[in-house]
């Protein structure tokens, strides 16, 4: 309810191409773009308007337009995924991008974690197999949008890695240090690369 | 044959000159896709499904690295004209109604916010009689905002002819098929630039202008229910949301 009661704050609807106002006045934010002297919308939603940050230089208020149905997320460079690991090979492994920034996405992305992505120290020594294993979930971040076939992924800090897991045995896997998960069944370490999970 | 009845002024179905067919839409008919519209003109139906952004699924089609790439398919369902049709797509005209009908869309989307990406637009004609293309551009437009996807402005459509002296707005198919010039106008609504602009047979230039300025008064008149059908469909969703 709190939630619906901040959507109507400013109130008016507007449709895609409805001007929103001056460019030397407002800022376009989600939902909203600029074209020539005029902000525009470009979704179905609500306009509202956020006030500049406190510090900034710009003291224009932003516009956004927040809509009912946002279209289903893109990978950004720069933005945290979670993922599903597919195939482990030697000096890298592809991944199934499955949420971006906390929203679950319709149809996959394919991701690829190379090898001195893996972690952040002894880059060269990495062991692939004892990072991943087809079937883990890993929260990664993505670097670029990479080749054609896939996007660049990487887990070198402390929050990223393996988020969850299952074992040989069938059963989940807890974490239990940075390179360490053992099974809850029968009690085998088996080698990951682990995300430190606040 | 007396497409204008030179006494009352009226046409075969008992239109006026400047008067469009009726117009219905419905938002959010296809329950698999991101977007999707039914929308009628007259007797013409069209549904549009709208996919995307989802990832590029033919790498070789890709040109444009930093922007989505749009792709379109319009097919004629083989119930949809009076004789029943044989090949409902990968014919000429359906070729050359896809590329059409892509481009005016591309005119519109903001590609460049979803790079590596495709977006995918259907659009099938379940009933045609006359301005099926038009038809398609409208239910295109509502099923890309029915997703969310991020577009410039509303982009409507609408046809003109010319036929016993007289510009006719929005032909039907015994008009359309009377020989008459036809003039198809895509618009950008509210920013009022012309994205779509075909015509078959030839008009003097004057002419040309009139029946022009109808089609796009047309158009404007189709932006204006498709806006309100957009605002109405929002409202019920939050209703139902909570």
């Amino acid at each position: 309810m709190a939630a619906t009661a901040m959507d109507h704050d400013g109130g008016d609807m507007v449709t895609p191409g409805e001007l929103l106002g001056n460019s030397l006045t407002l800022v376009a934010g989600r939902g909203a773009y600029t074209e020539g002297r005029s902000v525009r919308a470009s979704v179905t939603g609500h306009r509202r308007i956020v006030p500049p940050a406190p510090g900034s230089d710009d003291q224009r208020s932003t516009v956004e337009v927040v809509g009912h149905k946002a279209h289903g997320a893109v990978p950004q460079p720069g933005s945290i995924v979670i993922a599903r690991i597919t195939k482990v090979m030697a000096r890298m492994a592809s991944a199934d991008i499955m949420c971006v920034d906390s929203k679950a996405i319709k149809e996959k992305f394919t991701g690829m974690i190379r090898q001195q992505d893996v972690r952040a120290t002894e880059i060269d020594k990495v062991d692939m197999y004892q990072s991943y294993r087809p079937g883990d979930i890993v929260r990664a971040v993505v670097l670029s949008l990479g080749d054609a076939r896939a996007y660049y992924l990487s887990t070198a800090k402390n929050e990223l890695g393996v988020v969850s897991a299952q074992s040989i045995a069938g059963g989940t896997l807890v974490p239990i240090s940075w390179t360490e998960m053992q099974c809850d069944l029968t009690g085998q370490i088996e080698q990951r690369k682990v995300a430190k999970v606040e | 044959m007396e497409y204008v009845n030179p006494l009352t002024g009226f046409r075969v179905d008992g239109r006026r000159p400047n008067e469009m067919r009726q117009l219905k839409a419905e938002v959010g008919v296809v329950a698999r896709a991101d977007g999707s519209a039914l929308f009628e003109m007259g007797n013409t139906r069209v549904i549009a499904a709208v996919y995307g952004p989802r990832e590029i699924q033919n790498k070789g089609q890709q040109v444009n690295n930093k922007e989505a790439l749009v792709r379109c398919e319009y097919r004629m369902a083989e119930f949809s004209t009076g004789d029943r049709r044989r090949k409902p797509k990968g014919d000429r005209r359906s070729t050359e109604i896809s590329l059409v009908i892509r481009q005016t869309m591309e005119a519109s989307i903001l590609k460049d916010l979803m790079p590596c990406s495709q977006i995918d637009i259907f659009v099938q004609v379940l009933q045609a009689d006359g301005g099926t293309r038009s038809a398609c551009i409208n239910a295109a437009t509502l099923a890309l905002a029915d997703a969310g996807i991020p577009m410039r402005d509303i982009v409507t459509s609408c046809s003109a002819g010319y036929l016993c002296s007289t510009p006719l707005l929005d032909l039907n198919y015994v008009e359309d098929s009377a020989g008459g010039p036809d003039v198809t106008v895509g618009i950008l609504a509210k920013m009022d630039k012309v994205t779509l602009l075909q015509m078959d047979a030839k008009l003097p230039m004057d002419t040309f202008e009139s029946v022009m300025g109808l089609a796009i008064e047309g158009c404007k008149a189709i932006a204006t229910y498709i806006r309100e059908v957009l605002l109405e469909n929002t409202k019920r969703l939050e209703c139902q949301r909570g």
